[in-house]
């Protein structure tokens, strides 16, 4: 039943496994820490700030994560002419360190991914984080300003923290989203799970087989980080008394 | 930057509308395919989302099963699973094109995301609405399609169309199959050809703004209902 996992293909699908959970990973952390800032500006920077947190929030939003991940992977070094492009993007000790460190043979589209991933999950995080902060009711930001706290104190110390956790559930939602996101790195060349098993189907022909094992997978890498997510929101406890000024 | 400005206006049409002898293609095909898919996957979207109310529990489970999976594999991955099923003949009799396999994948995707919206708006009715229409003699249908739907609408309406921009923009994807959607459209216009390096990034900017105008102006209806649910609701609460 298990033939076609052969033990080089079973190496090779770990590899992408692991590629594909590092991905998640430090996209994840990285969209969840731009994410942040944008809706903190968003929601108490000053003007200027404020602005250029929502053109950043709709443009990156409103772009599809393929051509985001195209956009910085193939056409951006293209930007300079052939001679300097090997140098700056493909062959320099910083790839070359990346390469060493990951084994991805083309580190720059690696990194490519890991921007373009970052850049669209965080402009969704901020979107729903903004959303979790403007519901937190407006008598504890009148609580902690009566104690002295300035504006952006108050929204650091008070709001954000009531909002995440309300915006908890929609930012879960978004992470399992990224996850499935990182397929699109098969098309840019990073040898994560999809790839790996996309290569092996040209390479067998047993399309079906392979496909249900990517399938199960997903289904399966999806189902812990879920749970996972879960428990950190039991963790971080029910927000008390009134949540929202209004529920809709 | 005039030789910027002449290649992209020489794509341009085909961006809009597709390649001479394969229209319709490009941003139309692109609005076209998730417009259909969207229509008839939230209809599946509702039976999907009154089976997450149903008083038989295997149905309950089998409806949340359909989410669950569905929301656990990306999209790319079960766009090549229908291909490689229903493209192949698998199943005799039938062996649909690629844009027939995008279809049915994107009303499969569209059903399981919309019909997790839908089960959560009905849960928003009051029960003690629910009770007045059986009282009133409502069979399962007509509890559905007179109160429940049109009752919860109101609330769900800027979620249901938050998901629709998703499948807009996730549609992109279908580029794996060769559907020629926009993201396929751009990305044979600038072909293998080395000499159109220099235009690979203009003309990946166009395709994101091309996008971007759609998904942005269905964004602002989501404001715009968004604002009226919450009055709306303030005026029922006090």
């Amino acid at each position: 039943m298990f033939d076609w996992l052969t033990p080089e293909l079973r190496e090779q699908a770990v590899d992408g496994l692991l590629v594909t959970v590092g991905l998640t990973i430090v996209t994840s952390i990285a969209s969840l820490a731009l994410g942040y800032w944008a809706a903190l500006s968003r929601t108490s920077g000053g003007a200027i700030r404020k602005r250029a947190a929502g053109v950043y929030i709709e443009i990156f939003r409103n772009v599809p994560a393929l051509i985001l991940v195209l956009f910085f992977a193939f056409a951006v070094p293209n930007i300079v002419p052939l001679e300097p492009r090997r140098t700056i993007f493909f062959s320099n000790p910083v790839a070359d360190a990346l390469g060493a460190i990951t084994g991805v043979p083309i580190p720059y589209y690696l990194a490519a991914a890991v921007l373009a991933l970052t850049l669209n999950t965080g402009a969704h995080l901020a979107e729903v984080m903004r959303a979790g902060f403007n519901s937190v009711p407006a008598s504890r930001v009148d609580a902690a300003r009566s104690l002295g706290a300035t504006s952006l104190d108050a929204v650091r110390a008070v709001v954000a923290p009531i909002g995440v956790r309300i915006a908890f559930p929609a930012i879960s939602n978004r992470l399992i989203h990224n996850l499935k996101n990182t397929s699109l790195a098969s098309f840019v060349a990073v040898p994560e799970f999809f790839q790996v098993v996309q290569g092996e189907i040209t390479r067998t022909f047993q399309a079906r087989t392979l496909l249900l094992f990517a399938a199960v997978v997903y289904l399966l890498l999806s189902t812990v980080m879920t749970a996972g997510l879960k428990l950190i929101e039991r963790r971080l406890g029910q927000v008390q008394g009134e949540t929202e000024p209004l529920r809709v | 930057m005039s030789e910027q400005l002449s290649f992209l206006l020489g794509i341009f049409p085909e961006l809009l509308i597709g390649f001479p002898n394969n229209r319709p293609g490009g941003l139309l095909l692109t609005v076209l395919l998730s417009a259909a898919s969207l229509i008839v996957g939230t209809v599946f979207g509702v039976v999907v989302g009154a089976a997450h109310h149903s008083r038989f529990s295997a149905v309950r489970f089998i409806a949340s099963l359909w989410v669950q999976v569905i929301r656990g594999i990306p999209l790319l991955v079960q766009l090549v699973v229908v291909h490689t099923t229903l493209g192949a003949g698998q199943i005799p009799g039938i062996e649909t094109s690629a844009l027939q396999s995008a279809f049915v994948t994107l009303v499969v995707y569209t059903s399981a995301y919309q019909g997790d919206v839908i089960g959560a708006g009905i849960a928003s009715v009051p029960a003690s609405q629910v009770d007045d229409a059986r009282l009133l003699g409502a069979s399962a249908f007509g509890l559905l399609g007179t109160l429940l739907i049109p009752t919860s609408l109101r609330v769900m309406r800027p979620a249901l169309i938050t998901q629709a921009i998703t499948v807009f923009k996730d549609s992109s994807v279908v580029v794996v199959l060769g559907v020629v959607d926009l993201t396929t459209t751009a990305r044979i216009a600038l072909g293998g050809d080395v000499g159109n390096a220099p235009f690979w990034v203009a003309t990946y900017l166009l395709v994101g703004a091309l996008y971007f105008a759609v998904a942005w102006s269905a964004g602002r209806l989501v404001v715009h209902y968004d604002t009226s649910a919450r009055n709306k609701f303030e005026t029922i609460s006090s």
